[in-house]
């Protein structure tokens, strides 16, 4: 299924996840270097806005499960002290501050800014849990289905940003490494991420409708 | 230096000395020294102190002189302060110290003889060189300086070290630690382990010493403590707040105490270890711990600990608890290549520990000294680790170590590894064929099998059977081996598979190889047809039938068959006929010949089957019935000499509407039994069998046979009908089952019978209770009386027939018998006699008794004339008056006041004659009266018993009322006629009869009837008890009846035993009239009648219980 949703990454991809391979170690991009973002980038699909939108749907429809398993396989207290432990203000998660009424282009910039720092978060959480839950196949596959996805809409939203709106260049940041931490933290930081991703993914979709159905 | 006497000798000698000058000393002055204290740190040189007032004088110094016990000489040596250094002597040691002012001057000298044992030794206080610890293990390690250089020889020495903790310095623990001082110095170490991680509180350590010189004899003292030191604070201590230990693994039931650091200004809430809650053990100011008894292994991801805080805020850690490594269970090494040695294990008991924390395993090879480390993945069961084949080494030693943080464990192994050879799996196998019998096989094995052989099995099997061939073969490296396969069967498929092994050293088989299917060429079939022929009725054709061959004897598809006659070994006609026919009709003229048939596939012919067409003639041929085998049909024949060759027992099945398809079986000379099995048979199915004789000219039919595989009940019930019906019996007829129907051979019918209607509850003969059946085995009868039936009774009956196979179904039948016609007659005739017999037996007694009958009830009526009654004429009027008053106007007609006539009715002469008044006998007769006015009665009405016991409808007490006795002349009766005279033969008595009837009308009205109340208390009662009012009788008081019993005459009949319901009854409907009954069976006044007319039995209140002809005509035979 996400494979065809964006038959134009083929050449997008490894070069995503050559950038998100450093990211998950912690390293934030420089602001102000210049972004080899759009350097494999062609036109975009006409679908590609629509498929965006499918995208963010699905992630947001199967968002919420893979945080209650995540909960789950943590144990006590991760599910009976969820505001204690897992506050997003924690994280260095990145602000979702647009809304309907907001360009087209900041919100894409926006989508690509969470979902950025989400797949390198996942890279993290993922790693984490195969070490930690090596039993959980059904939180694992939910893992590694949810960064599939993930990097998929990044494919989609690097092309609508270089070709559509003429960006080539986004200034990300990322979480920090889990590597070093102790267990409790990495399953702290990986409850806090999840956490709010589930909150960011639903106002995206929300907010995605509008503007992607009239693309 | 010690051992020296002379020096020890001398040493002690001046210590004398100098005591004795010590206490020589003269003390006066206040600059002298005094209080002489030595201590020794080492034995060699001792640090001497005195004191001494020297406030008044700046600038004393102190002479100090001593007898130097290497030279004996007089040691001096000037200081400013009160103490000195100098060497340790043996003995006493005289020290004098002289105070010297300023100018050089003696103030004050003062002597002192010093000994051993006024000197302390005492050890230099310690110092703790280094203090580190391990957080992981919570150990901390120690080091330091014995300072064994500051003794020139050996001595013991002994260490105590000092752990504390908090900042209220609490000794957690005072160990002691002993050592040898070498005279050199030496670095010595020590660790502790903490009950509690280290993070959770400050630690402090300090230490001292104590030296055990066994010659000394001053005092031995422990040395000062060193300087505490603190144990280093982790290098990540955090700043915000923690909980400790972290990330540790630990056994399942360990007792592990977690703390939780917070920081200024926060407090705790509480601790949990998952998701209970333990107390709290404060450990400072910002430190709490939770201690956790026996701990069960966690989930894969650790256990949470984790504490709440103030104002807000949730930290915590995450224990991991689980098992040291089993020991590697059922460790196995074999090789599968000669490349790799693949030894396989069961790690045994799960540790419950995971990835970074699994068990990690290593394979050491002693011999080589090698060793291998093993990845497996802990979530499987089966684990795997390869070890380099070595050339020239066949022996290995191999011993697995598994390890993980909480323990390790290892299992050995010795092998050689030419006799743990596992071959892999046979690839590349295919067969291949160019005959009807033989096959090549090819497989490939992966490996360097040069130095062994191998030994291959083949596995060749098809739908019928299986096989397996044993190839040993050279081994060769990384090569294709082949086999050959012969035997095999023309044209048939087979499966071929293929594993392997060593040959020399047989350890295990390979696995299976895939499955290769291979069909075999075509050959000639292998034998001809099995063959039979029919004649037809008048002979001039023969009908040849054959088997088709299986499909192990065709060899091959079967394309047709070649029939041929054969006269005298010449071929007189042959014609092949196609597949799928399996018969063919054959011209034989009259002439008989030597049938063959052939049977032809692609690859040739089979040998021809022959028979000869010739039938002899049959005699008298019997038919048999052949017995159910349940399976088959089991046929057994009386063996004929002249039989030569075998016997043929041929069959027909019929399937439907086609013709029936013949079969048969052959069988030797000497059989004379077999079992006959069929696909085709089918239970209840009867088939007909003719057994032929083989003989030296020709097929002889010997017998014919009838049977059934399987015999079963029958499909239908016997059709029966009821032929004829009497009273007691019913003739019963069936008829035969048709074959097809019986399912069997018959062997009887049962027939039921019971007492039952139609539409009775009961749907079947096994639910009746009180069924009769008879078993019919005579199947010649068709028909049987059932005989002691009841007549005029319902039965039910039922017919089933029955084989071996069981009773078939039943049919159902209701009949009633007839009625018993002499019962019936007997029934009417027993009561007509016995009535006609008691009507001549009463009237023969009447009629001898009649004149005194007369007597009794009918006594001749004296004459009026000459009676007195006539005087009291007026009277009677009165009376009379009174009547007419009591009877209805109808029934009476105004009368003068006279004698009213009476009727005397005398047969057809019937005239009015005046009453003649017969002298009268008057009886007592007791009026009651109620009124003032006195009543003289004769007429019996007034007196009437039913009168008498009416109570009166005021409720008056009769007994209250006045009685009047007048005269009574009983036959005299006034009445006037409302009816027809009836005329009576009632002999030569005149007397008047009273119609009865007439006197049932109401004459009185109720409203008078209180008038008239007599109550009559003995004396005479009439038969005839006339109503003068519409009481009942049933309203008999007490009284009257105590009346009755008393009274001197009473009626010949009880009324109260006689039928009320009876039509002539009083108290009938039709009458409305409610009077009493009256007269008797003998009276002739009565109404009762002996014999009930014709009309009795119409009442509708007949109950009889017997039979009847209603009952009778009710109960109809079942047509």
């Amino acid at each position: 299924m996400g494979e065809s949703f964006f038959p134009s990454s083929i050449g997008v991809v490894p070069l995503l996840l050559m950038i998100h391979c450093r990211l998950v170690v912690g390293k934030a991009l420089p602001v102000n270097t210049p972004s080899p973002m759009c350097e494999n980038t062609h036109v975009c699909k006409p679908n590609v806005a629509e498929q965006t939108r499918k995208l963010v749907v699905l992630l947001n429809a199967t968002a919420q499960d893979l945080f209650s398993i995540y909960l789950d396989c943590q144990g006590d207290p991760f599910s009976s002290h969820l505001d204690e432990l897992c506050n997003a203000n924690g994280t260095n998660f990145p602000n979702f501050d647009v809304n309907r009424t907001s360009h087209k282009k900041e919100i894409m910039v926006a989508l690509y800014k969470v979902f950025a720092f989400l797949n390198a978060s996942l890279g993290n959480i993922t790693r984490d849990q195969e070490e930690l839950n090596p039993t959980a196949k059904e939180l694992l596959e939910r893992l590694h289905n949810t960064t599939k996805t993930t990097r998929g809409l990044i494919s989609n939203l690097t092309c609508l940003l270089c070709t559509n709106y003429k960006v080539s260049q986004v200034d990300v940041t990322y979480g920090k490494s889990s590597k070093g931490m102790n267990v409790f933290k990495k399953k702290q930081q990986g409850c806090q991420v999840l956490r709010r991703y589930v909150q960011v993914v639903s106002q995206a979709a929300q907010v995605l409708l509008p503007h992607l159905s009239q693309a | 230096m010690w051992d020296n006497p002379s020096l020890r000798c001398l040493l002690a000698i001046t210590f004398l000395h100098l005591l004795s000058l010590i206490y020589s000393q003269e003390t006066g002055f206040p600059e002298a020294p005094e209080n002489l204290k030595c201590i020794t740190h080492d034995l060699n040189r001792m640090i001497c102190s005195w004191d001494a007032t020297s406030s008044a004088n700046l600038g004393l110094t102190y002479k100090i002189c001593y007898t130097n016990s290497e030279h004996f000489s007089l040691v001096c040596i000037e200081t400013e302060g009160k103490r000195a250094d100098i060497p340790v002597t043996v003995g006493s040691t005289n020290i004098r110290i002289t105070t010297l002012n300023a100018s050089g001057t003696s103030l004050a000298t003062e002597t002192f003889v010093l000994s051993e044992e006024n000197v302390s030794l005492i050890p230099l206080t310690p110092q703790i060189l280094n203090l580190s610890a391990d957080f992981s293990t919570y150990t901390l390690y120690l080091k330091w300086n014995d300072s064994g250089s500051v003794f020139q020889y050996e001595l013991d020495a002994s260490w105590q070290i000092q752990i504390l903790r908090k900042e209220t310095l609490e000794t957690v623990a005072l160990m002691n630690y002993d050592s040898k001082l070498t005279g050199k110095d030496s670095i010595l170490s020590w660790n502790w382990t903490s009950d509690i991680p280290l993070e959770c509180t400050s630690y402090y350590v300090k230490i001292r010493c104590y030296i055990n010189e066994p010659y000394f004899t001053g005092r031995k003292e422990w040395s000062e403590w060193s300087p505490i030191r603190t144990v280093p604070e982790k290098d990540t201590k955090p700043n915000s707040a923690m909980v400790f230990p972290q990330d540790k693994v630990v056994l399942v039931g360990s007792n592990v105490t977690f703390c939780c650091l917070y920081n200024e200004g926060e407090s705790i809430k509480f601790m949990n270890y998952g998701s209970k809650s333990y107390p709290l053990l404060r450990l400072n100011k910002w430190s709490s711990a939770i201690k956790v008894q026996n701990v069960s292994a966690s989930i894969s991801s650790g256990t949470n600990v984790w504490c709440l805080l103030e104002p807000d805020g949730l930290e915590g850690t995450v224990l991991f608890v689980g098992y040291a490594p089993d020991t590697p269970q059922n460790l196995n090494c074999e090789t599968r290549t000669f490349i790799t040695i693949t030894c396989s294990w069961n790690p045994g008991r799960a540790t419950a520990l995971y990835r970074q924390r699994q068990t990690k395993y290593i394979l050491f090879e002693r011999i080589s000294k090698e060793n291998v480390t093993c990845k497996v993945d802990e979530l499987n069961k089966e684990h795997y680790c390869d070890f380099p084949v070595h050339a020239n080494q066949k022996i290995y030693n191999f011993t697995l170590g598994a390890s993980n943080p909480l323990g390790q464990a290892e299992s050995s192994l010795l092998i050689d590894v030419n006799q743990r050879v596992h071959l892999e799996t046979p690839v590349k196998f295919t067969v291949s064929t160019n005959s009807s019998t033989n096959a090549h096989l090819s497989w490939y094995i992966p490996g360097n099998f040069i130095q062994i052989r191998l030994l291959c099995q083949i596995e060749i099997s098809n739908s019928n059977s299986e096989r397996q061939l044993n190839v040993s073969m050279a081994g060769a490296e990384n090569s294709n081996y082949r086999a050959w396969v012969d035997a095999l069967h023309p044209y048939a498929t087979y499966t071929f598979r293929v594993r392997c092994s060593a040959s020399e050293h047989f350890w295990r088989w390979s696995k299976w190889s895939e499955e290769k299917k291979l069909t075999t060429l075509e050959a000639p079939p292998a034998r001809g047809p099995a063959i039979w022929r029919e004649r037809s009725p008048v002979g001039e054709t023969l009908t040849v039938f054959w088997k088709p061959l299986l499909l192990s004897e065709a060899n091959g598809i079967i394309l047709s068959h070649e029939v041929s006659c054969y006269s005298r070994e010449i071929m007189l006609k042959a014609h092949e006929v196609p597949v799928p026919l399996n018969s063919t009709e054959i011209k034989l003229g009259g002439n008989d010949c030597l049938i063959s048939v052939v049977a032809k596939n692609r690859a040739g012919s089979s040998p021809p089957s022959r028979i000869t067409s010739m039938d002899l003639p049959s005699d008298d041929v019997k038919t048999e019935l052949a017995i159910a085998a349940g399976n088959g049909i089991y046929i057994s024949w009386h063996s004929d000499p002249n039989v030569t060759c075998g016997y043929t027992l041929k069959w027909c099945i019929s399937s439907g509407s086609e013709p029936c398809n013949v079969d048969w079986e052959m069988f030797p000379s000497n059989a004379t039994d077999a079992v006959i099995k069929s696909a085709l048979f089918q239970p209840g199915v009867r088939y007909n069998f003719s057994l032929y004789g083989c003989k030296h000219n020709g097929y002889q039919l010997l017998q014919n046979i009838t049977g059934y595989m399987k015999e079963l009940p029958p499909k239908v019930a016997p059709n029966f009908t009821v032929e004829e019906t009497s009273s007691d019996s019913i003739l019963v007829k069936w008829e035969d089952i048709p074959v097809e129907d019986c399912q069997g051979f018959l062997k009887g019918y049962i027939l039921y019978f019971a007492k039952g209607e139609k539409g009775s509850s009961k749907t079947s003969f096994t639910d009746e209770e009180n069924k009769t059946e008879k078993n019919i085995t005579d199947l010649t009868k068709k028909s049987l009386r059932i005989l002691d039936l009841q007549g005029k009774t319902s039965y039910r009956l039922g017919l089933r027939a029955y084989t071996v196979g069981g009773i078939g179904p039943s049919k159902d039948l209701y009949v009633v018998t007839k009625e018993n016609s002499v019962g019936l007659i007997i029934a009417i005739l027993i009561p007509v006699a016995v009535a006609v017999v008691l009507g001549v037996v009463t009237s023969i007694l009447c009629y001898q008794k009649r004149e005194w009958i007369k007597e009794t009830f009918y006594p001749d009526i004296p004459n009026p004339e000459n009676s007195k009654a006539l005087q009291f004429q007026k009277n009677i009027c009165e009376i009379s008056k009174l009547r007419q008053q009591l009877l209805p106007a109808s029934s009476l007609r105004p009368e003068p006041c006279r004698v009213p006539p009476l009727l005397f009715g005398n047969g057809g002469n019937t005239a009015l004659k005046t009453l003649e008044m017969n002298p009268c006998t008057p009886n007592s007769v007791e009026v009651v009266e109620t009124q003032s006015t006195v009543l003289k009665i004769e007429d019996t009405e007034i007196i009437s018993p039913v009168a008498d016991s009416e109570l009166p409808e005021d409720g008056s007490d009769p007994e209250t009322g006045s009685h009047v006795v007048v005269s009574y002349c009983p036959p005299i009766i006034e009445e006037e006629i409302s009816s027809p005279p009836i005329d009576e033969p009632v002999g030569s008595s005149q007397v008047i009869y009273i119609d009865i009837q007439s006197m049932y009308q109401p004459q009185v009205n109720p409203e008078e009837e209180p008038e008239i109340n007599f109550v009559t208390t003995a004396g005479y009662k009439p038969q005839m008890q006339l109503p003068i009012n519409a009481m009942k009788m049933e309203s008999h008081s007490p009284t009257e009846e105590d009346l009755d019993k008393t009274a001197g005459y009473r009626p010949q009949a009880n009324t109260n035993v006689w039928k009320l319901d009876s039509p002539d009854s009083p108290i009938s409907i039709q009458s409305n009239n409610e009077n009493g009954s009256f007269g008797s069976p003998c009276s002739i006044n009565s109404r009762q009648f002996l014999i009930p007319p014709k009309d009795y039995e119409d009442s509708p209140t007949h109950n009889n219980t017997g039979w009847s002809f209603t009952n009778f005509f009710q109960n109809k035979p079942n047509d």
